[in-house]
């Protein structure tokens, strides 16, 4: 019961944490190129006034178009059950591990890239397949840099993983330095950031993930939009609870969950102005040269790896 | 004989009986099939009946089929729990597919010919039964002959099209190649051990460790990769399992390239004792090439059944990366995490089986429905063909290694068969190459996942792009209700891992040096690599987590009034045709490029009319055929003009030829007398 509880308020919290992210995230970027940007509330108001319109849909298309989104926020928000994000432990951290994890966000990408395919628009298609040549590409990178801190701790399970982390205290070592800079990379991908994808943009050479919810509105596309920005949070969570543990809470105490949930959000931030920096300091890459980042990403894990097991 | 000994000699009566009735009715197709079918689904049930037997008790069950008392040769048979596993993977497959054939052999050309595709399905069911069964070299070989043999029959079901003779003639040439070789490594294990019997042969004791055994091991390996379609001994499987009747297509790629990997269990990973490292990493690489060619070449393909037979390719691949670890394991003294890539590999076996069974079912239908294979010319199925749709959709994701489903929980274990008490390992070696097999893996199942987007995508969902594709129907219940079957399971072992694992900890403990841990199965839905913390899977309650969201989501739209209007979709002005949906081609382009340095695709644009007012535009694309055109070329090319030379000594002269007779029993009596 008491887990339960645990679970659904740690995904409410991310779920109501996720659109403040992304706006404080365009809010930077603006401050960056000396504009003034979106409300910092922005991503709540967007929300609000999609759920308010009316779902438009293809005539063409089918249930696979409706179960897309449905199945990716679904899974996004199962997703933060099983990540430590302020305390020390995961609310369904006995089911599943990285792997785990991986796997949910897979199926999320895999049902709305098949939906993306349902209307017959060629914008689909395109971002459908963007999206999962992408991901096939950074999968790869992600595991290697999951694997090489894993191992090291001893374990897949996110939760084990960071209460050893928060044991060992802060590591400087070469091998989870590389290895952090492979997952950041990956993140960057994964969240579809410049400059692997713009998420700002809507001109058909450039779009990844925009392109394959072209043809989204209404409840559906507030559903895309949500998951996204949660799997963007619920990614660089992952990222600061690997390799700055400090401060996660280790018993459930008022006062130390308190603390530990602000220096959460600090970490978070801190991260999140790192993404940005790497947003506006870099032009997006042409697609075929994605594939160079990515093996950028897994030549880092590779070398993390070695430098620790051989 | 004890009862359950019984069950096996009664299943083949059974299926003889049947096929001989519908070869007697071969003049009415109807009766013929429905006979033959029948026969050997009943079949099917009663050998699963005493593989279940095996597994639940333990005990190997032994008989006899056949004894000529003057010469003391016997065809016996030994269900032991490997045997037993293998037949439960084929009775499951084979009972379904026997059921969705009544229905699909009876439409279009193919109803004529039924009678031949049942008795022949009937036959190669019955030869796969009789391959994991065998207890000796004789028994053996003979069913894997006769399963060759049978399977050839049955590519060659359209004789009329060329590519299908051929297809038919690389698998029966590439299938006697690998005969051959394993000929040669069983007369040297048993020369060694004097005897025919599996049980003196194979235990393991026969061959000292030294270039005899290494020989053997390479003998078996390549004819047992041969059979399993591991690259580089591929060529045949994309070739010969599209070619076959679907129904066929489903049986070969879900179980009979299994036999491979019997075989390979049987000899070269528990038979010729025990490994060493070397075994081990060969196994590895050949299944890591395996999986990672596989799924490249199947995202260009665009032919349903070619693109699934090179998803077997993929997943052949990774159960011998299962095999491969738990071999590597082995030798450097490991045996807890040996066990878990066993059964990993194991596990695999029968999830392949299942998801590619359906995905074959499925695409059986709708290559009965569309009349074409390319699907290119699919499309909008999904409203004509909802069930098959869904179904499809099933094996799509299961093959894909979502969560969930089945595949998710076999490469869950193979990952942690790479991972799990990893600075344990001694060898340098070891400790380097499981992360990156682990990551090797990664990287195939998101493949893997790229390539049923497209597949599913392009085949059922948008426009049909074609008139069959416009015109197709839903298949018949007959052909549904095996596909919701397997679908059923695939979910079913997905979400209940435990009872499958709890099974192959027993299949795993059962070969010589495997100590599965008791702990791997937590509970019937939970299961862990072994003691201790190091990872765990307990698939219902993520399931819930996701029921939970969907529910949510589902509050968020009513929540919100929702609305809904339909309308066309927006086709950037112009008007919105088939013509101008995403294709396959397109999809699969950016991998393509990217993995060029794999496919070396050559491209031909030509114009047709005058130069800056071209009439037409012609678009080739081709990628380049490595293995065929730089291994087996060559290759081809010496035995044909090897052939060319040795037709000096077979001139059709009867003379020479009795000379040559004369030559040889002379040569050998006087050998003999030499050495005597």
């Amino acid at each position: 019961m008491k887990l339960l509880a645990f679970g659904i308020l740690q995904a409410a919290a991310m779920l109501a944490l996720a659109p403040l992210l992304r706006g404080a995230m365009k809010k930077m970027k603006a401050a960056f190129q000396s504009r003034q940007g979106p409300p910092l509330l922005q991503g709540y108001y967007d929300l609000a006034k999609l759920l308010r319109k009316e779902t438009v849909r293809s005539d063409v298309s089918c249930w696979v178009f409706v179960a897309g989104p449905r199945v990716y926020f679904a899974t996004a928000v199962a997703a933060t059950a099983l990540v430590p994000v302020a305390l020390a432990g995961a609310p369904l951290e006995d089911a599943g591990g990285i792997l785990m994890l991986v796997g949910l966000l897979a199926l999320g990408r895999f049902a709305l890239a098949a939906a993306a395919l349902d209307t017959g628009s060629p914008f689909g298609g395109m971002g459908s397949s963007r999206e999962m040549t992408v991901a096939a590409l950074a999968e790869p990178a992600l595991m290697l840099g999951l694997f090489t801190v894993a191992l090291w701790g001893g374990s897949l399970d996110l939760g084990d993983l960071v209460r050893a982390t928060v044991q060992r205290g802060l590591s400087a070592h070469p091998s989870d330095l590389l290895a952090a800079a492979a997952l950041f990379i990956v993140l960057i991908a994964e969240a579809g950031r410049v400059p692997v994808d713009n998420p700002a943009t809507h001109l058909e050479l450039t779009m990844i993930h925009e392109a394959m919810v072209l043809e989204y509105s209404g409840v559906d596309l507030a559903l895309i939009e949500w998951a996204s920005a949660l799997k963007e949070l619920l990614f660089m969570t992952v990222l600061v609870n690997l390799f700055m543990p400090l401060g996660l809470a280790q018993v459930m105490h008022v006062p130390l969950v308190v603390v530990a949930v602000f220096l959460y959000l600090a970490k978070v931030f801190l991260l999140s102005v790192g993404v940005t920096v790497v947003e506006v300091t870099n032009a997006k890459l042409r697609l075929f040269r994605v594939p160079e980042l990515m093996a950028a990403s897994l030549g880092l894990g590779f070398l993390a790896l070695a430098i620790r097991f051989l | 004989m004890s009862v359950p000994a019984a069950w096996l000699p009664t299943a083949l009566a059974l299926r003889l009986g049947s096929i001989a009735l519908a070869l007697a009715f071969a003049g009415r197709p109807r009766v013929s099939r429905w006979s033959a079918l029948a026969g050997s689904c009943l079949a099917s049930l009663v050998t699963g009946m005493l593989a279940v037997h095996v597994l639940a008790t333990g005990q190997t069950i032994q008989g006899e089929l056949l004894r000529h008392q003057a010469s003391g040769f016997s065809l016996g048979f030994a269900v032991d729990r490997l045997s037993a596993w293998f037949l439960i993977v084929l009775e499951l497959l084979a009972a379904a597919i026997a059921v969705y054939s009544v229905a699909y052999l009876g439409h279009g050309t193919l109803h004529r010919r039924s009678p031949f595709v049942s008795i022949g399905f009937s036959l190669l069911v019955g030869t796969v039964e009789m391959v994991f069964v065998a207890d000796g070299v004789i028994a053996f070989l003979f069913a894997w002959e006769l399963m060759a043999l049978v399977n050839a029959a049955l590519v060659t079901t359209e004789h009329e099209r060329r590519e299908t003779r051929r297809a038919a003639f690389l698998y029966l040439a590439m299938s006697h190649v690998a005969t051959g070789c394993l000929i040669a490594g069983f007369l040297l294990v048993a020369r060694a051990a004097s005897s025919l019997s599996f049980a003196h042969v194979l235990a393991g004791n026969v061959l000292a460790p030294g270039p005899g055994r290494t020989a053997a091991f390479l003998l078996f390996f390549a004819g047992f990769g041969v059979k399993a379609g591991m690259i580089p001994l591929h060529v045949w499987l994309p070739e010969a399992h599209p070619a076959a009747p679907t129904s066929i297509s489903a049986l070969m790629s879900g179980v009979v390239i299994k036999t491979g990997v019997y075989g390979l269990f049987r000899t070269c990973a528990f038979g010729l004792g025990p490994p060493p490292l070397s075994w081990g990493v060969l196994i590895l690489l050949c299944g890591g090439a395996s999986a990672i060619l596989g799924v490249l070449y199947a995202l260009v393909q665009h032919d349903l059944k070619r693109l699934l037979a090179y998803h077997s390719i993929e997943n052949i691949g990774i159960i011998l990366l299962g095999l491969g670890a738990g071999m590597m394991a082995l030798s450097a003294g490991r045996a807890e995490l040996a066990a878990v890539g066993i059964a990993a590999s194991l596990f695999h076996v029968l999830n392949h089986a299942l998801f590619k069974g359906l995905l074959f079912l499925s695409a059986g239908g709708v290559v009965s429905a569309t009349g074409t294979r390319q699907i290119e010319n699919m499309g909008g199925l999904a409203r004509r063909m909802p069930w098959t749709a869904l179904f499809f959709l099933v094996g799509a994701a299961a093959i894909s290694g979502l969560p969930l489903l089945n595949g998710f929980v076999s490469e869950w274990l193979l990952f942690q068969g790479f991972l799990f008490g990893f600075h344990l390992n001694s060898e340098a070696l070891v400790r380097f190459l499981f992360p990156v097999a682990a990551a090797l893996l990664a990287l195939t199942s998101a493949l893997a996942a790229a390539c049923f987007v497209k597949a599913f995508g392009i085949t059922f969902l948008a426009l049909p792009r074609a008139e069959g594709a416009e015109n197709a129907h839903e298949s018949p219940a007959l052909m549904l209700v095996p596909q919701g079957i397997l679908a059923g399971m695939c979910v079913l072992l997905g979400l209940a891992p435990g009872w499958t694992l709890r099974i192959l900890q027993g299949v795993a403990g059962s070969l010589p040096g495997i100590h599965p841990a008791p702990e791997m199965v937590r509970a019937w839905y939970a299961i862990a690599p072994g003691p201790g913390h190091f990872d765990h899977l307990a698939p219902p309650l993520v399931a819930v987590a996701v029921v939970v969201g969907v529910a949510l989501a589902a509050a968020l739209s009513l929540l919100a009034g929702y609305a809904v209007r339909r309308a066309p979709t927006w086709g950037c002005g112009g008007e919105l045709t088939a013509r101008t949906e995403y294709t396959a081609t397109a999809f699969s382009k950016p991998l393509m490029m990217i993995f060029r340095a794999v496919y070396r695709p050559t491209r031909n644009v030509e114009m047709v009319g005058e130069a800056h007012f071209p009439r037409e535009v012609r678009y080739r694309a081709e990628i380049e055929p490595t293995f065929e055109r730089y291994l087996y070329g060559p290759l081809t090319r010496g035995v044909l003009a090897l052939a060319e030379r040795m037709k000096v000594i077979q001139a059709g002269s009867l003379h020479a030829y009795l000379a040559y007779v004369i030559v040889l029993v002379l040569s050998l009596v006087l050998l003999l007398w030499w050495r005597g």
